[in-house]
C-alpha cells in the first residue's frame, strides 16, 4: 500500500505543460454536444512520458487509461447571486491508446458507470494556469487527473472558478463560501448533464477533493450539497484553509507573510464583494494596484514581487487589530468566520488530508476543524490523515512536507481512499 | 475574380528545380523554355518582353494554352530515423498526380516606340502526396500554387535594341497536411493559407542583325508570405490557429542568345536561380501552440537551399510555310541540399527534354502541341548527410509529363 501510494502520489507532480501564455485558438468541430474535446491523449504515449520520466510504479504492465478532457461551459452565480458564465474541465478516461487489458477494464467501467471527483484546484492568479485554459492551450494532460483519471480511472472535474476561463475578468471570489461552491456545485449538475448527452455512463458516484483553496471549496460544495439533499458518497479535502477566521488571525499576527499575495487576494476580494475601499484594509501604495495585479494576466511570484512581505506595510492597522481582536463586529473579521467552512456538521464522510509540516496552511486547522465538526456539531464521521503518516504507515514518522511539494502526495492518498470506497461499492 | 483563377489552376506541379514552372507556352513547353533571345509571338510578354519591341508592329497577338501534366509516383526505397536511435524501414510510393493548368499571353499592336503586353502565368507550383505511413508523417499533402499576371511595357531604343519592365502580382495559396498517428506519434496538422504578393522583371533584347538575337531577363525575388489557418491535433483534440509562412520564389537572370539561318533557329540559354534566399521554412503562430507541438510545427526547419544553374537548348525548323517544328533540352540542377531534403519536395538534378509542332491555319490562327519530359536524377541520402527530416535512403523514378495545347491568334 505504501508503495502504491508513493506511486500514485508521484505521478501526480506529473506536468507535460510547458510554460506560455494562453491565446485564442478557434474551435474544430469535434461532434462534442455542449463542450469542446480540448484534450484527447493516448494511454501509450502517457505511459512513455511518464516512464520517462521515471516516474515510479508507472510500467509496461501498470494499468493506465487514455486521457480525454473536455471544456464545458454552465451557468452559475456570484457572490451577490447574479448570473455569471464559466467554465470547468471534465476529464474521462478511455481505451485510446490502452493495452488490451485495460481497455477491458474500462468496458467494464463503463459498463458499471464511472464515478464522478470533483477536484476543486488551488490558488491560481493567472488565467492560463486555469484548467480549461491549459488544457486548451497545451493539448496533454496534466495534474491531479492524470493520478485520477488515467490510473485511477475516475471521472475527474476541476472548475475553473468565477474569475478565469469563461468568466475571465470577474474578479474572483477568493475564499468566499457561496460562490465557490456554487461555480463548484454548479459544474458538477452540468457535467453530469453533458455526460449524458455524449454518452459518458456515470453511476451515481460523487467523490469531492481539493487542494489548498480547493479544499476550501471543496468542503464548501459538501456544505452546498448536503443542504441540497444531494448524496456524496466521500469527501477528503486536502490541507484547506477551512477557518478561515483563524487563518486570518494567524497572518496577520506575524511581521512577515511568505506568500503576500495570498491574503492580499482574500482582501481584495471581500473589499469587492462586501463593497468596502480596498484602501481600509489594504495600505498604499499596494491598494491601487491590486486591479491590475489580480487581473489574470499575473501569476503568483509577480505578485509576490510586487508587494511587501512585511504585514505592517501591506495591511492597515485597523484590520490588523481588528482582526487580532477577533472582533466578529468588524465587518472583515465577521465576514472570514462567516465564510469558514469548518462550523458544521457533515454528514458524509469527511477525511481531511493534510500534510504535518504544511507551512501556508497550518496542520492544526484540519485538526481543530476535524474537533469543531465533531465536537460542536455533532459530525459523526470525520478524520484527519496525515500525508505523512500514510505514506510511510508510521504515526510517528518525522517525515515533513510543506505545503505546496505536499500536494503531488495528498492526491495519491486520496486517490487511493476512493478507490477502496469504489471498489468496495461499484466493484471495480 | 481571385477565385475564378484559383480553380482553373487547382493544381500545380513542380517539373523544375526547387518549384518554379519556366515553360509557360507552346513555344515554351516544345523548347523547354530556351525561349529569351528569340522571341516570335504573344508570349514574348512573359519570357523577354524587350522582345515585344520587334514584333510586327500593327498586329495584335494572343496566345491561349492548356497544359496538362502528369507525375508519375516517386520511389522510395530506404530507411527512416527517428531520433535519437530508431531506423525503420520506409520504402514506400507517392501518389501519382494529375493536374491541369492553363496560360495567357497578350502582345498590343506597337504604340511608336511602345509596346505593351500581358501574361498571365502559373510561374510556381507543387504538390506531392503521400499515403504511406512514414512519409504521410511528413508530407500527407503538401501543394503550392500561384497564378501571375504580369503586364510589362517595352520601349524601342533603336532598330536593333530594346528595353522592357514589367510588374508581377502574385496570387498563391499553399496546403500542408500530415498525420503520423500510423506511426504511432498522434500529432496531425492541416494547414491552408493564400496571400497576394508584388514584384517587377526586367528585360534586354539585341537584334544586331545576320540572324543574331540576344535576351536577358531579370525575374525579381518575390516572397510568398502565406497565411492562412492551421489545425493542429495533438491526440484526438486540437486546435485552429492563425498561422503564416514564408516562402520565396526567387530571383531568377536569364541570358539567351540565338542564331537564326535559313529555316532553323538554334538557342542557348542560361539561367541563374538565387534559391539560396531559402534559408528556413519557419510557421508562425499568432497564439502559442502546445508546447508538445512546437519541435514539429513551429520551430524554424532549416533549408539551406543553393542557387543553380539551368542551361537549355531550343531549336527550332521551319519546315514549311505552314508547319513548324521544335525541339528542346535541358539541364536543371537542385537547389535542394542533401541535410534539407524532404519528402515534400524530393528534388534533384534533371534532364527535361522536349517535341512540338506549330501549324499555321491562316494568316490569323496559328495551333500547335508540345510535349515535354523531365526525368529527375535518382537521389541518394545518407546517414553522413545528417538529413533534417532522418531520411536515409534513395528517391527514383521522378519525373513528369506534360502536353501544352495552344492556339495563337493575331489582329
Amino acid at each position: 500500500m505504501r508503495r502504491l501510494l508513493v506511486c500514485l502520489a508521484a505521478a501526480a507532480a506529473l506536468a507535460f505543460v510547458a510554460t506560455g501564455c494562453g491565446g485564442n485558438t478557434d474551435p474544430i468541430p469535434d461532434g462534442t454536444v455542449g463542450g469542446k474535446k480540448v484534450v484527447d491523449f493516448p494511454a501509450d504515449l502517457l505511459r512513455k512520458e511518464l516512464m520517462a520520466r521515471h516516474t515510479p510504479g508507472v510500467d509496461a504492465n501498470s494499468t493506465l487509461f487514455g486521457y480525454r478532457a473536455y471544456r464545458i461551459e454552465y451557468e452559475t452565480v456570484d457572490e451577490e447571486g447574479l448570473p455569471v458564465r464559466a467554465s470547468g474541465l471534465m476529464v474521462v478516461p478511455t481505451d485510446y491508446g490502452t493495452t488490451a487489458a485495460d481497455a477491458q477494464k474500462i468496458a467494464f467501467m463503463r459498463q458499471k458507470g464511472f464515478s464522478l471527483v470533483s477536484d476543486s484546484h488551488g490558488t491560481i492568479f493567472a488565467d492560463r494556469e486555469a484548467p480549461t485554459v491549459e488544457a486548451n492551450q497545451t493539448l496533454a494532460p496534466s495534474g491531479a487527473p492524470v493520478v485520477l483519471t488515467a490510473m485511477g480511472g475516475f471521472v475527474t472535474l476541476q472548475a475553473d472558478y468565477i474569475g478565469f476561463g469563461a468568466s475571465r475578468g470577474k474578479v474572483h471570489p477568493y475564499l468566499l463560501r457561496r460562490s465557490s461552491a456554487a461555480a463548484t456545485v454548479d459544474f458538477i449538475r452540468a457535467a453530469r448533464e453533458f455526460a449524458a448527452k455524449n454518452h459518458i455512463p456515470l453511476n451515481g458516484q460523487l467523490y469531492l477533493t481539493g487542494y489548498s483553496e480547493g479544499g476550501y471549496v471543496a468542503m464548501a460544495a459538501l456544505q452546498e450539497l448536503e443542504t441540497e439533499g444531494e448524496p456524496v458518497v466521500a469527501a477528503a479535502p486536502m490541507a484547506g484553509p477551512y477557518m478561515l477566521d483563524q487563518m486570518g488571525r494567524g497572518v496577520l499576527a506575524s511581521d512577515t507573510i511568505g506568500v503576500p499575495s495570498f491574503m492580499a487576494d482574500v482582501a481584495y476580494a471581500y473589499a469587492h464583494s462586501y463593497g468596502h475601499p480596498i484602501s481600509e484594509l489594504v495600505k498604499e501604495p499596494y491598494a491601487s494596484k491590486l486591479p491590475a495585479l489580480f487581473d489574470g494576466s499575473r501569476d503568483r511570484s509577480s505578485i509576490d514581487a510586487a508587494l511587501t512581505h512585511v504585514t505592517s506595510e501591506l495591511f492597515t492597522d485597523t484590520v490588523i487589530t481588528q482582526v487580532l481582536d477577533a472582533n466578529s463586529s468588524y465587518w472583515f473579521y465577521g465576514t472570514l468566520q462567516a465564510n469558514s467552512t469548518a462550523y458544521w456538521g457533515p454528514h458524509t464522510p469527511v477525511k481531511l488530508v493534510q500534510c504535518m509540516g504544511d507551512d501556508v496552511v497550518p496542520f492544526q486547522i484540519s485538526q481543530a476543524t476535524a474537533s469543531v465538526m465533531h465536537d460542536r456539531f455533532g459530525a459523526a464521521d470525520v478524520s484527519v490523515v496525515p500525508v505523512e503518516a500514510a505514506l510511510t504507515g508510521d504515526p510517528a514518522t518525522t517525515l515533513r512536507y510543506g505545503h505546496a511539494e505536499c500536494a503531488p502526495y495528498a492526491y495519491g492518498v486520496i486517490a487511493h481512499i476512493f478507490s477502496q470506497i469504489r471498489r468496495a461499492t461499484v466493484g471495480y | 475574380m481571385k477565385r475564378s483563377i484559383l480553380v482553373i489552376c487547382s493544381s500545380a506541379v513542380v517539373i523544375a528545380g526547387g518549384y518554379k514552372i519556366p515553360e509557360q507556352s507552346l513555344e515554351g513547353m516544345a523548347l523547354s523554355a530556351a525561349r529569351i533571345a528569340h522571341g516570335t509571338g504573344a508570349d514574348t510578354a512573359y519570357y523577354n518582353p524587350a522582345n515585344m519591341a520587334f514584333l510586327v508592329p500593327q498586329l495584335h497577338f494572343l496566345e491561349t494554352d492548356l497544359t496538362f501534366v502528369t507525375l508519375p509516383k516517386i520511389d522510395y526505397d530506404g530507411m527512416q530515423i527517428f531520433p535519437p536511435a530508431t531506423i525503420v524501414p520506409a520504402d514506400a510510393k507517392s501518389e501519382k498526380e494529375f493536374a491541369v493548368f492553363p496560360t495567357f499571353h497578350y502582345v498590343d499592336r506597337a504604340h511608336g516606340k511602345w509596346r505593351w503586353g500581358v501574361s498571365l502565368t502559373a510561374p510556381v507550383g507543387q504538390t506531392h502526396r503521400w499515403h504511406s505511413p512514414i512519409q504521410g508523417a511528413f508530407a500527407q499533402k503538401f501543394y503550392l500554387m500561384t497564378a501571375e499576371l504580369n503586364p510589362s511595357l517595352s520601349y524601342r531604343l533603336s532598330d536593333t535594341l530594346a528595353i522592357a519592365a514589367g510588374l508581377r502580382l502574385v496570387y498563391s495559396e499553399g496546403e500542408v497536411d500530415s498525420d503520423a498517428n500510423a506511426i504511432g506519434v498522434p500529432i496531425k496538422r492541416q494547414m491552408k493559407g493564400d496571400t497576394v504578393e508584388a514584384g517587377y522583371n526586367l528585360a534586354l533584347a539585341w537584334h544586331p542583325g545576320n540572324g543574331w538575337e540576344l535576351g536577358i531577363t531579370y525575374r525579381s525575388k518575390i516572397d510568398l508570405a502565406e497565411k492562412g489557418t492551421a489545425n493542429l491535433y495533438l491526440g484526438g483534440a486540437g486546435n485552429r490557429y492563425s498561422a503564416r509562412v514564408t516562402v520565396p520564389m526567387p530571383a531568377a537572370l536569364d541570358i539567351g542568345i540565338a542564331k537564326s539561318f535559313d529555316n532553323w533557329t538554334v538557342e542557348l540559354d542560361y539561367e541563374r536561380t538565387f534559391w539560396s534566399s531559402y534559408k528556413t521554412l519557419d510557421f508562425r503562430y499568432d497564439t502559442p501552440i502546445p508546447p508538445a507541438l512546437v519541435p514539429y510545427f513551429d520551430d524554424p526547419k532549416p533549408k539551406n537551399w543553393r542557387d543553380t544553374n539551368t542551361y537549355r537548348l531550343g531549336i527550332t525548323y521551319r519546315y514549311s510555310d505552314r508547319l513548324t517544328l521544335m525541339g528542346g533540352l535541358a539541364y536543371d540542377e537542385t537547389p535542394v541540399p542533401a541535410h534539407s531534403l524532404s519528402y515534400e519536395l524530393p528534388d534533384a538534378d534533371a534532364w527535361i527534354v522536349s517535341a512540338g509542332f506549330r501549324w499555321k491555319q491562316n494568316d490569323h490562327l496559328h495551333w500547335g502541341v508540345a510535349l515535354l519530359y523531365d526525368h529527375k536524377k535518382k537521389r541518394t541520402i545518407t546517414l553522413q548527410d545528417r538529413n533534417e527530416y532522418g531520411i536515409d535512403g534513395t528517391f527514383k523514378h521522378e519525373q513528369a509529363i506534360l502536353v501544352t495545347a495552344g492556339f495563337e491568334y493575331t489582329f
